[in-house]
């Protein structure tokens, strides 16, 4: 039974006997883990895995797609989020999600800003600037922007726009960011940008990522996941994983010796 | 071991191990010839240990840089991280080992030209040396084959070495005591003991580093009967 | 250089370079068909209409039959009317239709449903849809409106607006979408202010294309808004247009009539071609950023 962290941290997330199906198709085995608050945990794993279909339980994005479902406990804060009472709206706008490919709405950057809390905030136009530019701050975007708010969103470069999405979420203030896969399509200098931005926004938010890249799992995690054909097969602190794995499986993986 | 997806890797690690096995079967003939220098007084082979020497030091920073290119290139982790940190320090505690053999040969050469020392029981320290040399013969086996229970064994077998080095000293002392004529080149010998005796100790870290390698224990500085625990 | 030479000595790749040269000519002569008939027809229009194109076309009625010079003004006015009616009516309508489409009903049973029955309105004959509005909205009332004629473009309108826009959302990626469900949105702000914006290009060239198309339709307008001699904007009778005046002036004995008509009909193909221009223009600008 792979271990959970220890107990001395407070838990954002508390995942128990999860299986999840993509109609008779299992994507996801009795899947029991603990994401930390304020931590970095990360999902490593061979392609179809399962870590992405994992993180989109935390969102319940997949609730998209008529013949996906998921069975279990997701217990954010204490609160079961995958029963039918659950509002997804406002679950999602406590956990965001930052996507693979970099997705700015057609509109200005300020208006990618805004969009989002403007759905649940009622703020005054000076309270928006402030909020618009404490986000694009965050996302360590703010310098190159800020002569270029009212411009489209779609005329950034691709790193600039993952950081504009990163930006997007931060800005309602969620508890948990989810990131799947952020910076595959970005080049090594956007890349370390944004893993950068990973590591100074863990101090105000849980982050949950996944990753197909072992090497960015070590350098930016705290604890990581180590999943295979749905199952999670070990978890533990990032240093003990890639020092001295406990699972055969995983020292295969992680040392290449996989496949 | 298992076979690393790329081959490549595979190589460039059976290369640096097989070198830091050559590294390790120079040194113990150095050690061999040290003390057979000594038992026969041949200044012709002392003088050949200390040739070698330039050898080991250039294998030592070949593989040094070996490493650092492995590291470099391949980001290893769990038990391939723990293999290259572990030939680095056996790499080290090998050229060490060289060292003392260096000292030894000296050592003779100084005896040699002081004249004064066949009546010294050199006849114990052949049985140190062989000891010792003997025990970093079983580490750089225990290696190769990355062997944990012949480590241990070693562990346990330095203690001997230890032991056959307390009693020479005070052997030495009642030579001291009897004639103080014999006390300069009493303790040339001594010099020599102690050098057998270090040799026995960098036997000992390579089986640590072992033990580091397949179990991810750190084992060093802790008591022998707490290592065999961690082992389990 | 010696093997690229020895690799085109080939009787192989001789025969691939003359399969190449038919297959060129063949195509480039049946462009020039398709292009020698289509300037054919814009000579044979212009040449006939272009001496109808002065300033009285647009300040004179048309004339009663007989009576010399005459514009067709009336007609301008009743055609930009009866068409800019039916696009406030289908633009709405087929937008939103459209967005269920692509949004909401996805592939369940209604939206395949309102799928095929769309399918088959965009084939009806636009004779059979004048017919029916004559049914509903010119028979009972006794007479003909121009508010009917708008309703009969209006159904040739709204399928392909419909459809147009669904296909433009379509081509909008999901993951723009769970972007923006991420946030917390509801789906229909993500369908109006994030789907739609970026398709919003696709779907004005999608209105833009209806429009043209309705311009020139004349079977539908026989049935419903007939024709008016004189300059009227009442909805509610019958109403001039360009498409019913060509009808009428082209097969007629007058000289006058008939030149008129080749104004008319150069006016509408003129105004058809800036549409198409104009869409093509707006949708690669928009495609380019």
């Amino acid at each position: 039974m792979p271990n959970t962290n220890n107990t001395n941290l407070k838990n954002a997330i508390e995942i128990r006997n999860l299986n999840f199906y993509y109609g008779t198709f299992k994507g996801l085995s009795d899947v029991n883990l603990n994401i930390a608050e304020n931590k970095v945990t990360a999902f490593i794993g061979p392609s179809g895995c399962g870590k992405s279909t994992l993180l989109r339980t935390l969102n319940r994005m997949y609730s998209l797609y008529p013949g996906q479902r998921a069975e279990g406990e997701i217990k954010l804060y204490g609160e079961d989020i995958l029963s039918k009472s659950q509002d997804l709206n406002l679950l999602r706008a406590q956990v965001g999600m930052v996507f693979q490919k970099p997705t700015p709405f057609p509109m200005s950057i300020y208006d990618n800003i805004a969009f989002g809390v403007r759905l649940y905030e009622n703020l005054s136009r000076s309270d928006m600037d402030d909020r618009v530019e404490w986000a694009l701050t965050k996302a360590a975007i703010f310098n190159e922007v800020k002569d270029k708010l009212g411009q489209s969103g779609l005329s950034l470069s691709g790193g600039q726009q993952q950081r504009l999405c990163i930006a997007r979420s931060v800005a309602v203030k969620p508890k948990v960011i989810l990131l799947d896969e952020p910076t595959s399509a970005l080049d090594p200098i956007s890349t370390a940008k944004v893993e950068e931005l990973v590591s100074e926004l863990k101090a105000d938010y849980t982050v949950a990522i996944v990753t197909h890249n072992m090497q960015q799992a070590a350098r930016v995690s705290d604890f990581t996941a180590y999943m295979y054909l749905g199952e999670l097969i070990e978890f533990g602190e990032t240093d003990q994983i890639f020092m001295k794995p406990t699972r055969q499986e995983t020292e295969d993986y992680i040392t290449g010796r996989f496949g | 071991m298992d076979k690393h997806i790329s081959s490549q890797f595979d190589a460039e690690l059976a290369h640096v191990s097989s070198r830091v096995l050559e590294l390790g079967g120079l040194v113990e003939s150095q050690i061999r010839h040290a003390v057979y220098s000594l038992s026969q007084f041949s200044t012709e082979v002392a003088n050949q240990v200390i040739a070698s020497e330039t050898n080991v030091n250039a294998m030592e920073i070949e593989i040094d840089r070996e490493l650092s290119s492995i590291i470099a290139r391949r980001q290893p982790t769990a038990r391939d991280l723990r293999l290259l940190i572990a030939i680095s320090k056996i790499t080290a505690n090998l050229e060490r080992a060289g060292d003392e053999s260096e000292k030894i040969a000296r050592m003779v050469n100084s005896i040699i030209n002081s004249g004064n020392s066949r009546a010294l029981p050199s006849s114990e320290l052949r049985i140190a040396s062989d000891l010792a040399s003997g025990l970093l013969r079983k580490a750089l086996d225990a290696f190769a084959r990355l062997d944990v229970t012949e480590a241990v064994s070693i562990l346990k077998e330095d203690d001997l070495i230890d032991a056959e080095f307390d009693g020479f000293v005070r052997k030495l002392v009642t030579y001291m005591m009897e004639d103080p004529r014999t006390i300069s080149a009493s303790l040339d010998l001594l010099f020599i003991a102690k050098a057998i005796e270090r040799i026995g100790d960098h036997a000992k870290n390579i089986a640590e580093f072992i033990i580091y390698v397949v179990k991810g224990a750190d084992v060093r500085h802790i008591a022998l009967a707490d290592v065999e625990s961690a082992v389990q | 250089m010696t093997m690229i030479q020895k690799m085109s000595d080939t009787a192989l790749y001789r025969s691939r370079q003359r399969a190449n040269l038919i297959g060129l000519t063949l195509s480039m002569f049946a462009m020039f068909l398709g292009l020698a008939a289509l300037l054919w027809i814009l000579f044979v229009l212009f040449s006939n209409g272009f001496a109808a194109l002065d300033i009285t076309l647009f300040t004179n009625d048309t004339p009663a039959p007989g009576s010399e010079g005459g514009g067709i003004r009336n007609a301008i006015v009743g055609s930009l009317m009866i068409v800019g009616l039916s696009v406030l009516i289908s633009t709405p309508l087929g937008v939103l239709a459209g967005i269920y489409l692509s949004e909401y009903g996805d592939t369940s049973k209604t939206a395949e449903f309102t799928r095929n029955v769309t399918d088959i309105m965009l084939s009806a004959p636009s004779i059979v849809l004048g017919l029916f509005v004559y049914a509903i909205a010119v028979a009972p009332v006794g007479h003909f409106s121009g508010y009917a004629g708008s309703l009969a473009l209006s159904l040739i309108a709204i399928p392909v607006v419909m459809r147009t826009t669904e296909n433009m959302l379509r081509l909008v990626p999901g993951s723009l979408r769970e972007a923006a469900f991420a946030l917390g949105a509801p789906r229909w702000k993500v369908s109006l202010m994030v789907t739609l914006r970026a398709a919003k290009s696709g779907v004005i060239t999608g209105v833009l294309l209806a429009v043209a198309r309705i311009s020139g339709e004349t079977a539908p307008l026989l049935f419903t808004a007939l024709n008016n001699q004189f300059f009227s904007t009442n909805m509610e009778a019958p109403m001039a247009n360009l498409p019913v005046v060509i009808f009428q002036f082209a097969m007629s004995p007058y000289q006058n009539w008939i030149q008129l008509a080749w104004g008319a009909a150069l006016l509408i193909t003129l105004t058809v071609l800036l549409l198409n221009i104009l869409a093509r223009v707006f949708f690669r600008e928009k495609v380019k950023s």
